[in-house]
């Protein structure tokens, strides 16, 4: 069918008896490499050459399946067409998650991560190029877009609303330049758990990345502009409950230059860990690998903060040097803080509420979930695999180092901005430990009792196996003792 | 399942050199805390062998050395971690592992309530130093058999 349409506007191009260029509507999509310089300078040929490799094995082979066609290719980035909206941000997303996947293998300083924009006008087509503001705007969205992510115009986003069942976060209007009225602007949340499939198998991409976008179901999210700013999406996708949102800080990858973890700038001895706010939203939590995860329960979780990091080493000593901490760390700065006891974060936890007057705490199992699902509901927030690259343990492949955890931050982060939600230090929660769910809270608080020998970890650590670092996965530890792996991180309610 | 009869005999022929069956690259410790030859770590409850049904109380013996709290450096005290259907040998120089398989008794415990799913399984036992690392020489009781029916 859609075909049918190219072969309309082709017969429109070619045919040189028609008065004036041939217009017609169109979906835009407008991509470029973030950091491309940067990437240049690193390594030109090799950049040149996995760019190359990219387009040619999963950028053009995606264009086509979604029955676009490439306008032109710029160094750093191409200009496509389609005759459907829904087909465009298909292909958008398609591009970006089968980008994760092939950057999760390498280090931070080579990800190549693409800006993607999409845009529904009335354009100029030339045989070889297009004309006209539906472009314009599609290049400035694409401009707009945090790298690894997918902005699309209010047209777009009132074609597919009720047709591609993924999360869509309204950002607002924003004025274009030379651009007379504003331009309402749109981010798509992509489902990290098709990243497998869409490494797998190209084809079936199509059909993972929609089901999975409805499995996640997500229906509200919040402003990522200010980073702080939380408001509820002025949108929800028909027929999928609003309580199964998800929502994230910093969608999919970061960009290439994003500094791992420095101290805040906030001067002193003080290191504040870096918080990112989550939306309340419902998760389906546990699953039915081991039976300390049974039953599958539904829990309603409130909205509240949670460290982008586990707490590092640098964070922690600030506390030692405010002699509130008693247990000396070793390691670099950047490493997660490790060997820890339930009883050693919680000297923390006071520390720091009382330094910045703020009530931080650690987070309920039923939060600490939440957060490592990120939204979706596979095995690993990635899909349903373990992959090679993803997340610091033991049978993750490299980076590995067997004596000590990964600086944090060294792997991709999870859909709501989270990094090492698995893998690395296995991370306290404020919850008492119990063999399984049976009679667990389903309000998101933690699950106490008056006499608590035994905490919960969540997360496993570089030591663990693959199968112990999936979100759902679940350990316990005597909370005075201190153990090599165990680390935290912190929250606060919103 | 993986020929838990072979497993058992391999066990028993092991038995008087069970140190060297956990820790094959014993020699190569150094640094690891010492601990007194006649040190001997054992089950009191369960024995191998035993069939028993549902969960039960696990009891740790030692004898020429003390029980303490993990992060104690104390001379001639451990504390107990209890090695549930480990077949892979120990590093001696590391701490030991801590999962499902690998149970800390950090506070000083010297029994625990166990419950494992039904069929064999295998218990052993290893002191560990402040750090959780085995002591050199090791302290590790035999590896026992139990059926849970």
């Amino acid at each position: 069918m859609a075909g049918d349409v190219h072969r309309i506007e082709r017969r429109h191009g070619d045919d040189g008896s028609q008065s004036g260029p041939a217009r017609r509507l169109a979906a835009i999509l407008a991509a470029d490499i973030a950091g491309y310089s940067r990437l240049m300078g690193i390594d030109e040929e090799g950049t040149h050459a996995r760019v190359m490799r990219q387009r040619r094995e999963l950028i053009d082979p995606t264009i086509v399946e979604h029955h676009g066609r490439v306008i032109k290719n710029t160094g750093d980035g191409f200009l496509a067409m389609f005759d459907s909206p829904v087909e465009a941000v298909r292909c958008a997303i398609v591009i970006q998650q089968s980008m994760v996947g092939r950057n999760a293998t390498l280090p931070h300083a080579q990800w190549i991560l693409y800006r993607i924009g999409v845009n529904l006008g009335d354009v100029i087509v030339e045989t070889d190029d297009i004309f006209g503001d539906g472009v314009n705007v599609a290049a400035r969205l694409e401009s707009l877009a945090e790298p690894g992510s997918v902005y699309i115009s209010g047209g777009i986003y009132e074609q597919i609303k009720n047709k591609l069942v993924c999360g869509y976060q309204s950002l607002g209007d924003q004025r274009v330049k030379n651009i007379t009225d504003p331009v309402s602007v749109y981010r798509v949340l992509p489902d990290p758990g098709a990243v497998r499939r869409a490494r797998r198998s190209r084809g079936l991409v199509v059909i993972g990345a929609l089901v999975a976008c409805g499995v996640v179901g997500v229906a509200a999210f919040y402003l990522l502009g200010g980073r702080t700013l939380f408001s509820p999406a002025p949108e929800q996708v028909a027929g999928h409950p609003p309580s199964q949102a998800a929502a994230t800080a910093e969608l999919t990858a970061p960009t290439p230059t994003a500094p791992v973890p420095t101290a805040p700038p906030r001067g002193e001895t003080l290191a504040e860990p870096e918080m990112v706010p989550l939306p309340a939203g419902t998760l389906a939590m546990g699953s039915n690998d081991d039976p300390s995860e049974r039953p599958i329960h539904h829990v309603a979780v409130k909205a509240f903060a949670i460290g982008k990091y586990p707490v590092t080493v640098r964070e922690w000593r600030s506390c030692v040097a405010a002699n509130a901490c008693k247990y000396v760390a070793k390691g670099e700065d950047d490493m997660p803080v490790a060997n820890l006891s339930w009883s050693d974060a919680q000297q923390f936890l006071a520390w720091l509420s009382q330094a910045t007057k703020k009530e931080y705490r650690l987070p309920s199992e039923s939060e600490w979930e939440y957060a490592a699902r990120g939204g979706t509901a596979s095995r690993y927030w990635w899909g349903g695999q373990p992959q090679e690259g993803a997340a610091n343990c033991k049978g993750c492949n490299e980076p590995y180092d067997p004596k000590q955890p990964l600086k944090v931050g060294s792997f991709l982060p999870n859909p709501f901005g989270l990094y090492d939600m698995g893998g690395g230090v296995d991370q306290w929660v404020e919850d008492c430990w119990h063999r399984n769910y049976q009679g667990a809270p389903a309000d998101g608080a933690p699950w106490l009792e008056a006499e608590c020998p035994t905490h919960v970890l969540r997360g496993g650590s570089w030591k663990s196996e693959p199968a112990n670092i999936r979100p759902a996965s679940r350990d316990q530890y005597d909370a005075n003792v201190r153990y090599l792996t165990h680390g935290f991180r912190v929250a606060r309610t919103q | 399942m993986n020929h838990p009869v072979t497993r058992r005999r391999i066990v028993k022929w092991a038995v008087p050199g069970a140190a060297a069956l956990v820790f094959p690259g014993w020699i190569a410790a150094g640094w690891a805390t010492t601990a007194p030859k006649d040190a001997l770590l054992y089950f009191i409850f369960p024995h191998n062998g035993a069939r028993i049904k549902g969960a039960f109380w696990c009891r740790f013996g030692l004898r020429n050395m003390g029980v303490t709290h993990a992060g104690d450096n104390f001379p001639n005290s451990g504390h107990h971690h209890l090695l549930v259907d480990v077949t892979a040998p120990l590093d001696p120089n590391d701490p030991i592992p801590a999962d499902k398989n690998h149970l800390h008794f950090g506070a000083g415990q010297t029994e625990a309530r166990i419950e494992l799913p039904r069929g064999k399984h295998t218990l052993q036992l290893v002191l560990g130093d402040a750090n959780h690392v085995p002591f050199n020489p090791p302290v590790i009781s035999k590896k026992i058999t139990v059926t849970i029916i």
